[in-house]
């Protein structure tokens, strides 16, 4: 297990290297010069220069780019062309509210996803089965975003239980955090719970047909361990693996319904900069939310060995 | 698969019909809005803003008056004519590159996959907006780049798809026949693999509606005026104080869409496969009563005529008695059924080993799982009594059965690996059972799993404790499951075909550990298998089924010997070690017919050498001869031919039961 965490790790490596590359080249590749924008609109020619100069913009590409990645590596991901803001600061502030949603989120899908899939699995075919399936299929074509703004209309408008916007530290105060997530966890978990559901289903379908469920029963075990224990331990395997696309698509969720509770996560920070053309905090926000990403699919990894210990090298 | 076969199966469901039409319905409205009697989407007066539904305005006004359901319509062109182009995109690069590498392999299929895979986990919305940030916000430009990050899952898709197709017999066909790679690819292959990318490209295209929605909300997309659903809800958003009607068109519009779209894909992927339930065994579904009276009464060759053992509590009584065990999966959706199991009894005595033979398709492995109450759903299991030790199985629940199955009755299967679960070491696997019928601690477990993994014959068991069973060969598998078989020392073991799927030089092992366990422990065995050698080495009494009835039961001495029934015979003169003898292998023309097509009369009838005329004209008892049973009216052995008058005293009549 400890050598398929070391392998696992030494993967992540070259390819947040390979993020961080392509990162950076892509934002050189765009027609927007960044000089310009910080010397503002009315900027001379000679006054663009000189910020260029100053940014540290005059230099090759080659060299921009060397002198780019190794303050990454020591943490310094350069700084915003509108405000001077250190991109590292700004994504230090934005990646609780990012990760308390993607994390929430995950935790909202998999437990209502995998026990609405779990007895749909067992019901197959019945009412349950029917009416389960067709709230996943239909939570499966839901926006998260729409979703978000029905759930905040009913919960934080019409009857005010949960606040609307605004984000509390878990930090500051676990009962506030916990009730500024709950809306936007809920909208973007819920879609997730579907799909979520629709997979643990079929896996779940697909392992009670194997034999060495049935020969459990054989043994004389009892339906709960039969099902809880047998079955679900190697259901769980193929639903991990699509977990890792969850993650993905979580946190693209969450980028967009920070936005409908006007929280300032890595979505507000990456958008604003799309639409300022802020080159330095694009690339930073890339590299971040793809580490974070790495490390949460390197967490489903060791679940999945140990779920299947076939996977596991000898 | 035919085209039209998919066509055929997919129209079959009245719900995949159902979604289409909504989503043709979508489309002509979109396509037609220039048409409609609809305002125009960007026009509107701040003197109509925020109306509700009216004549005027279907589905009311936004903020600054426009009507909505104009603004719906359009949008919806707008989001139909972006996923189409992000599609369009996603196919063009996707598939042709995903099939030729895939076709070609070596190198360039493994960088080209090392830089998809890659993409593939990068969260999808973070590069789609750091790639708009390289081009700008726009809608063309925002879905040109949704297109090029969906091509990579087209491409995956196809690359696996020719992957399998490369290997399958008209692709070596065409490729000898001299056809170029390019002809092979779209002629042979492409038709093959079109049916996944079809429902591949319907799914994404669902998803790239939802994108295109998304992007727009986020002003990434389409630029004000245009309506578009992402761009009206994000106007919706800004009104969610006053009231969340503007945000209910959009969001119905996308839902019913992405719906109908996710509907229709589901529905042709149902088309090429069908899934079906599982886990029918933990129903619980009781075995009925059978009030179907007696024909025969128990055929046991122990008791003599007439008597009914199964009443009589005596201390010589058989450790199991199965009467009138039946059978029944229902047919198909009408109410009928067919049997798969009629009217099936068997006695095993204490101590011995009884062998069930008869070829795949006889029903002995059905029986077996009947008397372990494990028949999966919708089968339906009767009997007029399953006598265990004394106690009546019949009418038990999944709980009532729990403490037979493994603590009275261990079983072995055919596939040892297939019935371990992998996920489990096997030491975990039999400390469960030891703790739950012998409620040991779970030192004691420990220790007694090591005992019995020494016992049933594993080298170093303490450490093979701790392996999982994908680390054991076919042969030391087996013997785990022997020993979670005889883990909680059950009284009696099944076993199904357990030699069957091993090698052959240790099928002689596993069943001198059969015998062993027998002669060690006391234990009744009803070893089940399609190959009468494995029974005449080991079997105390044979027991001979066909096409779900039993056709002879004798000692195995006699069978061996004499055999009665015709189709016994056929299957000893078909056993490899009398090849000698007769010259060739014979083998028994035809095959078992398929449960829907029992015949009403003599089952074998059709496939007997010694068919005579009265052998169709009904269904045929069973009735002893001496102390054996047959099911024939024209029995083999000399004994039998017998003066008629002769042969109909010894036939019992269901009346004597």
């Amino acid at each position: 297990m400890v050598k398929l965490i070391w392998l696992r790790t030494a993967l992540v490596v070259p390819l947040l290297f390979a993020v961080a590359t392509a990162a950076f080249f892509l934002a050189s590749l765009s027609d927007a010069d960044p000089a310009r924008i910080a010397a503002g609109q009315n900027a001379s020619p000679d006054v663009i220069q000189a910020m260029r100069v100053e940014m540290g913009l005059d230099g090759s590409t080659w060299h921009r780019y060397v002198e780019w990645l190794s303050g990454a590596v020591r943490g310094d991901l350069g700084a915003s062309v509108y405000n001077k803001a250190p991109v590292a600061e700004s994504i230090k502030q934005a990646m609780p509210i990012t990760l308390s949603l993607t994390l929430g989120g995950l935790i909202v899908g998999v437990s209502l996803g995998v026990t609405a899939g779990v007895v749909s699995a067992l019901k197959a075919g019945r009412p349950a089965d029917r009416v389960l399936s067709t709230i996943a299929t239909l939570g499966q074509s839901i926006p998260g975003f729409w979703l978000a703004l029905l759930l905040t209309f009913l919960f934080a408008l019409r009857w005010r239980w949960l606040p609307a916007t605004g984000f509390v530290g878990p930090t500051t105060s676990i009962t506030e955090w916990l009730r500024t997530i709950t809306l936007p966890c809920l909208s973007i978990g819920l879609v997730s719970a579907a799909s979520i559901a629709r997979q643990t289903r079929s896996a779940m379908i697909g392992v009670l047909q194997q034999e060495y469920v049935r020969a459990a029963a054989a043994h004389g075990l009892s339906r709960r361990r039969v099902l809880l224990k047998h079955a679900l331990k190697n259901a769980a395997a193929p639903v991990v693996t699509v977990l890792s696309f969850q993650v993905t698509s979580l946190l693209g969720g969450s980028i967009v319904v920070e936005r409908l509770f006007n929280l300032r996560g890595l979505g507000a920070v990456a958008i604003d900069a799309v639409l300022r053309r802020d080159p330095d905090v694009i690339q930073g926000v890339v590299v971040c939310s793809v580490a974070a990403v790495f490390l949460v699919n390197l967490a489903l990894d060791i679940l999945y060995a140990w779920l299947n210990p076939r996977v596991r090298p000898a | 698969m035919t085209w039209r076969r998919l066509v055929r199966r997919f129209a079959g469901a009245k719900s995949n019909i159902a979604w289409l039409t909504v989503l043709l319905f979508v489309v002509a409205a979109t396509v037609l809005a220039p048409l409609l009697p609809l305002d125009h989407p960007d026009d509107g007066s701040l003197m109509d803003s925020l109306l509700g539904p009216s004549r005027r305005h279907l589905l009311g006004t936004d903020s600054v008056g426009r009507d909505l359901l104009a603004r719906t319509v359009f949008g919806g062109r707008v989001a139909l004519v972006a996923a189409l182009q992000a599609i369009v995109i996603a196919a063009l690069i996707g598939i042709p590159i995903g099939m030729v590498i895939g076709y070609i392999g070596g190198w360039v299929d493994r960088i080209v996959m090392r830089v998809v895979e890659a993409i593939v986990s990068l969260p999808f919305l973070v590069i789609v907006i750091a790639l708009i940030s390289v081009t700008g916000p726009g809608l063309v430009k925002s879905m040109s780049i949704v297109g090029l990050i969906y091509s990579t899952w087209l491409l995956r898709l196809a690359r696996g798809q020719v992957l399998a197709a490369r290997e399958e017999l008209y692709t070596d066909a065409s490729r000898v026949a001299g056809n170029s790679p390019r002809r092979i690819l779209m002629r042979q292959i492409l038709p093959n693999i079109a049916p996944p990318l079809i429902v591949q490209i319907t799914l994404l295209f669902a998803a790239a509606i939802v994108a295109e929605s998304t992007l727009s909300f986020l002003g990434l997309g389409v630029q004000a005026p245009t309506a578009s659903w992402g761009s009206m809800l994000a106007d919706a958003q800004g009104l969610a104080r006053t009231g969340l009607w503007p945000a209910v068109p959009p969001g119905v519009a996308i839902v019913v869409t992405v719906l109908a779209l996710n509907q229709v894909g589901d529905g042709l992927r149902d088309s090429f496969s069908r899934d079906s339930a599982g886990g029918g065994f933990l129903s619980g579904r009781r075995t009925e009563r059978s009030s179907i009276p007696a024909n025969t009464p128990v055929t046991s060759p122990w008791s003599s005529p007439g008597s009914s053992p199964a009443m009589v509590s005596t201390p010589g009584e058989p450790l199991l008695v199965i009467d009138g065990l039946t059978v029944r999966f229902p047919n198909g959706k009408g109410e009928r059924h067919h049997e798969v199991v009629s009217d099936f009894s068997l006695a095993v005595q204490r101590g011995e080993i009884v062998g069930l033979v008869g070829e795949s398709g006889s029903g002995k492995s059905i029986t077996a799982l009947s008397v372990l109450g494990l028949v999966p759903a919708p089968g339906q299991v009767s009997a007029r009594s399953i006598l265990f030790d004394g106690r009546d199985l019949v009418g038990l629940d999944y709980r009532g059965m729990r403490s037979i199955r493994g603590r009275e009755i261990g079983v072995v299967f055919q596939e040892p690996h297939a019935h371990l679960n992998p996920a489990f070491t096997v030491g975990d696997q039999l400390c469960e059972v030891l703790r739950t019928h012998l409620s040991m601690s779970r030192r004691q477990a420990r220790e007694r799993a090591i005992e019995l993994l020494h016992d049933v014959g594993i080298t170093r068991p303490a450490e093979r404790f701790k392996a999982y069973p994908h680390q054991f060969s076919g042969g030391m598998a087996q013997r785990v499951v022997i020993a979670l078989a005889v883990a909680a020392e059950p009284k009696l073991l099944i076993a199904d075909e357990p030699t069957t799927a091993l090698d052959v030089s240790v099928q002689r092992q596993i069943l001198d550990l059969l015998v062993e366990l027998r002669d060690s422990r006391g234990l009744s065995i009803l070893l089940i298998s399609h190959d009468l050698g494995v029974i005449a080495d080991v079997a105390d009494q044979v027991a001979v089924m066909y096409a779900g009835q039993l056709v002879e039961q004798s000692h195995a001495r006699s069978l061996f010997e004499s055999p009665l029934h015709p189709y016994a015979d056929a299957l000893l003169k078909a056993m490899p070690r009398n090849e000698r003898r007769t010259g060739r292998l014979p083998s028994i023309r035809g095959s078992v017919p398929a449960a829907t097509d029992f015949p009403p009369h003599c089952r074998f009838a059709a496939r007997c050498d010694l068919v005579a005329g009265d052998c169709t004209d009904g269904p045929v008892e069973l009735r002893f001869v001496g102390d054996r049973t047959v099911r024939c009216l024209h029995p083999l052995a000399a004994m039998c031919r017998a003066p008629s008058d002769a042969l109909a005293e010894a036939v019992v009549r269901g009346d004597r039961a």
